[in-house]
């Protein structure tokens, strides 16, 4: 009885959603692809960022059989991050800076249209570690292309014609994007790269339809331009949520530092329907020298939790204040229901640069649960779960060590633990699979002055594999309800490319050496499928079925912050002289080389 | 280049860039160049202690932040290794790229950073001496 009331309720609402097109219906639509396991409709596949689909065609017992499908180079050299959409039978693809956009046709393998934006290439040199952009969204039969140079486009799917163009940023300041726009409703959600040039950080809301902006959240700054309402807007403290009262940010920072002080946005976005939340993390406060910006620098290195209409902020919950490390917190927020401590709860989960791994309820903003994802985090000791901060180790401050002095041996690097290579949910297991760097740094700090459109960066780092051990990275599963290791299988370098898990119970990755690797989701440090790729994969896994077959992708493509000493110029010679930024990667070169391409697999 | 060791330890490099730096003229179409108003110096004790205008071309190499794609010790990243680009690359042409910049190639214009273009000169001696090998530390420190 009670099945067939709920079949009859599904029946209503598809009637509904048939009889009414128009009203808001950019969410059902993208809805409705995306609970289809058919397409790939999303970057993360879903609203949750959950990396996780229903096919199950290819699984741990045949994976090992897995084949190349077909191929496609993107004609484009640079770091090739996130991943190709599929609706309805036809992909769609993008690429690093100049940004091309690919239609192409399934069944035949055909470009059905491409189209490559004229862009000023004065950006380039403006986009922090490489060219990379991470990615299309997709709604009501039209593809969002998120341009470097800020420009956010709406193109006609099914012939690439442009529908609306509007301007997110301004290059000539350093606010250029890489970021995959995501679409929430009827709105198109993007954000805004430039932490390394005094750009003050913001979300913004754009509606599908016109391009006309909606709202705009900035991270910094007087309470109404960051859309927070002193008394509605809740954050821990003291145990409990509190309101964070008036100027909460205004009050954490010297002067007006605030205006040039970062928290960019240009991380992965995740949406809660019955909660009607939008939520996202803000990057680092800049400069990356702590002593030009006394205070906890609110609202950078925070998640926040939007209403997705209005951009009021719900809550917000800052995890590394007044950060002096480069923990940017734009890592993908993860929604997934699961026990914590016991409890069944509508969780939160985020694996920060920062090694820490999170889990808040996310209706509330509680912090429930904050612990080390790999044990070689040293710069807290741990996060004070009443007052919801690190605790800071005074050998590892760069702050109390002071400007021009070198802070030595910090774990991790400004990588981060994990840096924007997305991490999946497994609803079977209720494990999360995710991709870690296993760098430390030293960093020095020293003063640096502000120019519009120049580099504000004010420290000196490099990076080198975590002590103990010559591995730089792992494939790590956790259990966020308890914030423990389940097991962590060691990589030669750091994982820097989405996981994706299926109901065939298995956990597919890409390395920097090139290869895509599935492993048994229940035991991942069972191996059961490798393969060589062209180029080291720093592009997230995806999955789709055509015409009855299970197929699997990824982009190629060495670059991004992990790879770019592999970029041309290096000179082995010097690579480690001081253990400089690439000493720790300069091996990549023995494996692999540029270049962007898709592979796809299937079962044969 | 004219380099002369004293018995103290100074090194002390005249860098004649015409002379010496003849074979970057792929690179260079107005290798034509006027005269060379000013040889920058570096004066380097230890490898590592510089003059006050040296240092002051480590602090704009810093303050640019370069070694975000030259590396971390100018060793090359996502732009190319210095160390070996100032063997070859004219001073004219070196002024010409920090100054336009080559935008293609990603890299930028430093005509608005005062810091960098107020120091072009030091900037250029600070890594010209790194590049010949004698400030061989890439963070030096001022000569008392």
């Amino acid at each position: 009885m009670k099945s067939t009331s709920s079949w009859i309720y599904g029946a209503l609402a598809s009637t509904w959603l048939l009889a009414c097109p128009g009203a808001a219906l950019a969410n059902s639509d993208v809805e409705k692809l995306t609970a289809d396991p058919k397409n790939w409709a999303m970057q993360a596949g879903d609203m949750y960022n959950q990396r996780y689909s229903k096919l199950t065609q290819i699984n741990a017992q045949n994976v090992g059989k897995m084949q190349v499908a077909w191929m496609f180079s993107t004609g484009v050299l640079r770091g090739h991050e996130g991943s190709p959409l599929v609706i309805d039978g036809v992909m769609y693809l993008h690429t690093p800076f100049p940004n091309k956009v690919f239609a192409i046709d399934i069944d035949t393998q055909k470009i059905k249209w491409r189209y490559e934006p004229k862009q000023d290439a004065a950006v380039i040199p403006q986009m922090c570690c490489d060219t990379v952009y991470r990615g299309l969204a997709y709604a009501e039969k039209k593809i969002f292309l998120q341009q470097a140079d800020s420009t956010l486009v709406a193109l006609d799917a099914g012939t690439g014609k442009v529908l609306w163009s509007v301007k997110n940023g301004d290059p000539k300041v350093g606010a250029v994007n890489t970021n995959a726009p995501h679409v929430f409703k009827d709105k198109v959600i993007t954000g805004i790269s430039g932490g390394e040039w005094g750009v003050r950080g913001f979300l913004a809301a754009y509606d599908i339809n016109s391009g006309k902006l909606v709202w705009k959240a900035y991270s910094t700054g007087p309470d109404a331009e960051m859309l927070i309402d002193p008394d509605k807007t809740m954050t821990w403290t003291d145990g409990a949520l509190k309101p964070v009262g008036k100027d909460s940010s205004l009050k954490t920072w010297q002067g007006d530092q605030w205006k040039i002080g970062g928290g960019t946005t240009w991380g992965w976005y995740s949406y809660d329907k019955s909660l009607n939340l939008l939520f996202y993390g803000t990057g680092n406060p800049s400069t990356w020298n702590p002593a030009q910006r006394p205070g906890d620098n609110k609202w950078s290195m925070t998640i926040f939790a939007r209403d997705v209409d209005t951009g009021q902020a719900k809550w917000a919950y800052q995890m590394t204040p007044y950060d002096e490390w480069d923990f940017d917190g734009v890592n993908e927020m993860i929604l997934a229901d699961i026990d914590v401590k016991g409890k069944p709860t509508k969780a939160l989960v985020h694996f920060d640069r920062n090694g820490f791994g999170y889990t808040l309820d996310r209706t509330t903003g509680a912090l429930l649960v904050a612990e080390k994802y790999d044990p070689a985090v040293n710069w807290a000791t741990n996060v004070d779960m009443k007052t919801g901060r690190p605790q800071v180790v005074s050998k590892y401050s760069t702050a109390q060590n002071g400007p021009d002095k070198n802070t030595k041996g910090i774990c991790p690097a400004a990588l981060g633990t994990k840096d924007e290579q997305p991490a999946a949910f497994n609803p079977k297991n209720k494990r999360f699979y995710i991709p870690t760097n296993h760098v430390c740094m030293d960093y020095e700090p020293f003063k640096i002055d502000y120019t519009a459109g120049q580099p504000y960066v004010g420290a000196t780092l490099s990076m080198f594999p975590a002590p103990g051990g010559s591995t730089m990275g792992t494939l790590t599963a956790w259990d966020a309800g308890t914030g423990k290791i389940v097991q962590s299988k060691p990589e030669k370098f750091s994982v820097w490319s989405g996981v994706l898990v299926t109901d065939g119970g298995i956990a597919c990755y890409g390395t920097l050496e090139g290869y895509l690797k599935c492993v048994d989701a229940n035991d991942i440090n069972k191996e059961l499928f490798k393969f060589k790729t062209p180029s080291g994969i720093i592009g997230n896994v995806f999955t789709y079925e055509h015409k009855g077959k299970q197929y699997m992708g990824v982009f190629s493509g060495i670059g991004g912050w992990a790879g770019i000493g592999m970029a041309a110029g290096l000179d082995p010679e010097h690579g480690t002289d001081g253990l400089g930024a690439v000493g720790g990667y300069k091996e990549l070169r023995d494996y692999t080389e540029l270049g962007g391409s898709l592979t796809v697999f299937a079962l044969p | 280049m004219v380099m002369r060791m004293f018995p103290n330890r100074w090194v002390v490099v005249f860098i004649l860039c015409a002379a010496s730096d003849g074979v970057a003229a792929a690179d260079a179409p107005d290798k034509s160049a006027g005269p060379q108003q000013s040889n920058p110096t570096y004066r380097v004790v230890d490898g590592y202690k510089v003059d006050a205008n040296t240092m002051n071309g480590f602090r704009a190499w810093r303050a640019a932040a370069c070694d975000r794609c030259h590396g971390a010790n100018q060793e090359g990243l996502v732009g190319p290794s210095l160390l070996e680009s100032l063997k070859t690359l004219s001073k004219e042409d070196f002024v010409k790229t920090v100054r336009d910049g080559r935008l293609d190639k990603g890299m930028m214009s430093f005509s608005s950073s005062k810091t960098v273009m107020d120091n072009i000169d030091n900037l250029y001696a600070y890594l010209k001496g790194r590049s010949n090998g004698d400030i061989t530390r890439t963070k030096v420190e001022e000569l008392k």
